[in-house]
């Protein structure tokens, strides 16, 4: 039994001494390769700047934000005495918080608004968004690690891997060590372990910075830990891609091409071509287009100031039922106030309708764009990335609705304030006092929940990345084989 | 003229040339296509508004069969105002898929409306428009650098640069042939779509040729760093590390650089205090005297000081009276904000003067009237309709005029012109020199090219 198991537990501590001498083999190259110590050095300064000056201009927007809530709250809070509808049309403001991981990655966030005006009867889109108030300038994309990795990255690790095996193989190097004995397998096992170290080395900054908010916001480890995860694998995939083409590529020179290629194609064009065929695929309708439809299906439920109206009618009677009278002045109650609060139930309904047929639309369009992730896996690391910082579109939506149910919940409450407070009879003349309005609850931003966020983008963009890891594996042994074919072969 | 056409199949010859001028030929055709495409989403867009508008308006129109209160007609009729895209929109979308292209206003305050979003999808809105603009300023650096990167080290690892440099006619001249060559070829498969795009979409000359002089101009300056570079360097691998080195920190990594430097310098939380202040007068005037109101209304609108005063609870004339006190109490802030996105346009375009990647961006972009210039170009608009609105229904509302399906039909519409875009002058010069600079030091560096 021993005897059979010699020669392989001998052969693997083999594999594993040649692996480990032909990785340090090549560090020690890299390390004296001026080329690839500059673009290491450059590399890591940018992600540190980036990481510095994301974090500052996050930390001011932070800042500008509370700072206007704040200033919206204390306005709200200010109010005179007033007639509960005069308040409903005041209405509020609310802006959206960030996320303590929106630093690493801005994601949809400077694309959005973040400004939230609430108010009676209406719905008003989301105002003032960044890229509506910067110059051409921001579509070169931002300064911040996630772009460093995701972008650059990749390039720099392409120049320190393609001619990995390539160059030696054009040297004959690789024919002598392997007609020498050295298992190919064990040559290409260490190439790739060098190439993953130097990449883990390369993303090391921006981990540091991941690992530094999880020390320092514990509400956010979790998250910090999955997207760190996250970018190892990327990089490790781009690794691992770079040498496996420098092995089976005949000259370093196409190698590189080959390389290169890859990175215009899956870094910087598909994830710009595929918005484009979603676009084409998934027409979605305008923001006037969609207030006229709101309009026209609330214009057939009734009109609450017709007499006559079918709709208010019926309500009419039933609130009268309810109550046991027989005239509107009889009721305890303000019967004003009762059909605004009606009115308001049933176009908020409307509102609601209508925002998840508009999200459905853009999540039809997201998923056409997803369906490339299997080509380029950047587009799976955003996904995972975007999701985890906070700033993707489903952190946004999220806000939307929340942002909709408060507006609700604080319109039918000022109703009811309406309803109770205010008695029919001279109903415009009356004002109630301003602590009622202190009184009613703020806003309170949730945001999507971590399990929420794993189920739906971090699983999906990890299972791509397993594929990937998969496929290099199989590339990895064919390619193995076939170095030491080709090296017995001559 | 024989050894262009000898030079021609020799540049073609290599695969990996002919197959990247091919690429390239082809990039550029899908986004010309893709941008027409966007351009004529947003006008099937615009059209279908109208549509909807009309319906909308018919509806208000109904209850006026009879005639009515001007202030209510007012109240009630949303005006529609667009912005559709210049003919060269298509090129450079630039803003355009982020900033609304047509608004409702109505005759309430202005700045409650002004700055209304389009409803977008912010995911695709992120990763840009694959358009004319980006296949210019990205791509075509990439195909420069795969042309030109082994220019002479190529020569050299294949053994002939000692016989380049003996040929009777210098070398330099030899190199600028080669080069001048590429050059032609590259602008070819860059500008040939676009001219197709150009002629389809109705672009006028003048501007066609500005675009086509500033891709010349930008590739210029990549065929002039190339050249330095490839001059420099002891072997092909080299010249690419460096040449993509050069593209990444010169189109990648300096401009968001600066966005950031910018976004940093001008904040614009300006927008949202501006909405916060002008609600806050706006409401306010609901609680204060009316003749408070309408005294700091005739302060900007004394015309209607000798109409008769407002009593009783309401009247329409106080109501917009109190919407234009509010926009005339936040106009300093309006102007602080628009002074602000000013400067961020400013910013970025002295950027250009360094930064060839930019400069061409501004300049296509205000050609194709796609930037920010432009969206507040399109405000402007707005604001000068509001104003015809506030003309035409005042007279109705401050003299208690009756308000009948005749002077419905007579209200302002707005005039949706296409406005062709301007020529960043400062920009192009930029471009001009950068591209000058650029060439120089190719020049000179080849000439020292040394056969060892």
């Amino acid at each position: 039994m021993s005897a059979t198991f010699q020669p392989a537990l001998r052969q693997r501590g083999d594999f594993l001494r040649v692996a480990w001498a032909v990785c340090r083999e090549e560090w020690r190259a890299l390390r004296r390769s001026a080329v690839a110590v500059t673009a290491g050095t450059l590399l890591l300064v940018l992600t540190v700047a980036a990481t510095l000056v994301s974090w500052e201009s996050m930390r001011a927007v932070e800042a500008e934000r509370a700072h206007l809530q704040h200033e919206a709250d204390e306005q709200w809070n200010s109010q005179p005495d007033r007639h509960p509808h005069r308040v409903v049309h005041y209405g509020h403001y609310i802006f959206r918080p960030l996320s303590p991981l929106a630093f690493f990655d801005f994601g949809v966030d400077p694309y959005t608004g973040h400004t939230l005006f609430l108010e009676g009867h209406r719905q008003n889109s989301a105002n003032f968004s960044d890229a509506g108030q910067s110059s051409v300038l921001l579509r070169f994309g931002q300064l911040t690690p996630a772009f460093v990795v995701q972008t650059l990255t990749p390039l720099v690790i392409v120049f320190l891997a393609f001619g990995s095996v390539a160059r030696e193989r054009e040297r004959g190097q690789v024919r002598l060590l392997i007609a020498q004995g050295l298992p190919g397998s064990a040559l290409l096992a260490g190439k790739l372990a060098s190439h993953a170290a130097v990449a883990l080395l390369l993303v090391a900054p921006a981990l540091a910075a991941l690992a530094l908010i999880g020390i320092a916001d514990p509400s956010v480890r979790p998250h910090a830990a999955w997207m760190a995860g996250g970018y190892v694998v990327y990089v490790v995939v781009w690794a691992l891609a770079a040498v496996l083409v420098s092995a089976a590529t005949p000259r370093a020179r196409d190698a590189l091409l080959v390389l290169v290629g890859a990175w215009i194609v899956t870094v910087i064009l598909l994830p710009r071509v595929m918005p484009d065929v979603a676009t084409a695929q998934v027409p979605r309708p305008t923001r006037i287009e969609t207030e006229v439809a709101i309009h026209k299906e609330l214009a057939a439920f009734g009109d609450s100031h017709n007499p006559d109206d079918p709709h208010y009618k019926e309500f009419r009677r039933k609130v009268l039922a309810k109550y046991g009278v027989s005239r509107i002045e009889d009721l305890p109650v303000n019967y004003g106030g009762l059909v605004i609060e009606e009115g308001e139930r049933l176009t908020s309904a409307l509102f609601v309708r209508h925002m998840h047929e508009e999200f459905e639309r853009q999540q039809e369009q997201a998923a056409i764009v997803a369906a490339a992730q299997f080509v380029s896996p950047v587009l799976a690391l955003r996904r995972l990335s975007n999701a985890l910082a906070g700033t993707d579109r489903a952190s946004h939506e999220r806000f939307l609705l929340e942002g909709e149910a408060y507006r609700y919940r604080m319109v039918q409450a000022l109703n009811a304030l309406h309803v109770n407070e205010v008695r029919y009879q001279n109903d415009r003349d009356q004002r109630i006092s301003k602590s009622f309005f202190q009184r009613l609850p703020r806003f309170v931003h949730e945001p999507v929940g971590l399990p929420t966020v794993v189920e739906q983008h971090v699983r999906p963009a990890l299972a791509v990345f397993a594929l990937w890891l998969a496929l290099l594996a199989g590339g990895a042994w064919w390619l193995a084989r076939r170095l030491e074919q080709g090296a017995s072969a001559r | 003229m024989k050894t262009l056409q000898l030079e021609l199949r020799l540049a073609l010859h290599s695969r990996l040339a002919a197959g990247a001028l091919v690429l390239l030929l082809l990039l550029a055709a899908l986004a010309v296509w893709s941008g027409l495409h966007a351009v004529s989403i947003q006008r099937d867009a615009l059209a279908r508004i109208a549509a909807v508008q009309r319906d909308d308006v018919d509806a208000v129109a109904q209850k006026y069969r009879d005639g009515g209160e001007a202030g209510y007609a007012a109240y009630s009729t949303p005006h529609l105002t667009a912005n559709p895209p210049a003919p060269l929109a298509f090129a450079a979308f630039g803003q355009r898929d982020v900033q609304p292209y047509a608004l409702r206003v109505r005759l309430l305050g202005l700045h409650s409306q002004l700055y209304e979003s389009e409803s977008i999808n912010p995911e695709l809105a992120a990763a840009g428009r694959f358009d004319f603009a980006f296949v210019l300023v990205y791509l075509a650096p990439l195909f420069v650098i795969a042309l030109m990167h082994d220019l002479v080290a190529g020569e050299r690892e294949a053994g002939r640069l000692r016989l380049v440099n003996s040929l009777p006619a210098p070398g330099a001249r030899l190199w600028r042939r080669r080069i001048a060559l590429r050059f032609g070829l590259v602008l070819a498969a860059l500008l040939l779509p676009f001219l197709a795009g150009a002629v389809s979409a109705g672009a006028g000359l003048a501007a066609t040729a500005l675009v086509a002089l500033g891709a010349a101009l930008y590739l210029a300056f990549w065929f002039g760093i190339a050249a330095a570079v490839a001059a420099l360097v002891r072997t092909s691998a080299a010249g690419a590390a460096v040449l993509l080195a050069v593209f990444v920190v010169l189109t990648l990594v300096l401009p968001t650089f600066v966005n950031g430097a910018i976004g940093r310098a001008v904040p614009v939380s300006k927008g949202a205090e501006l909405s916060l202040a002008q609600r806050q007068e706006v409401h306010n005037g609901w609680d204060l005297p009316k003749d408070e109101t309408m005294a700091k209304f005739f302060r900007t609108n004394p015309e209607w000081r000798e109409t008769t005063p407002v009593t009783g609870r309401f009247h329409w004339k106080w109501y917009y009276a109190m919407h234009q006190a509010g926009d005339d109490a936040v106009a300093g802030k309006a102007g602080d904000y628009r002074a602000a996105l000013t400067a961020r346009e400013d910013w970025t375009a002295h950027s250009g003067w360094l930064l060839p990647s930019v400069a061409v961006q501004v300049l296509l972009h205000r050609l194709a009237d796609t930037d920010l210039q432009g969206q507040l170009a399109y405000q402007d608009r707005i604001a000068a309709f509001h104003t015809v609105l506030r003309r035409f229904y005042y007279p109705y509302i401050f003299n208690d005029r009756p308000f009948g399906p005749a002077e419905f039909a007579r209200m302002p519409v707005y005039s949706a012109v296409a406005p062709g875009g301007g020529v960043a002058v400062p920009a192009l010069a930029a471009l001009a020199i950068l591209a000058a600079a650029g060439l120089a030091a190719g020049a000179i560096r080849l000439r020292r090219v040394q056969a060892l």
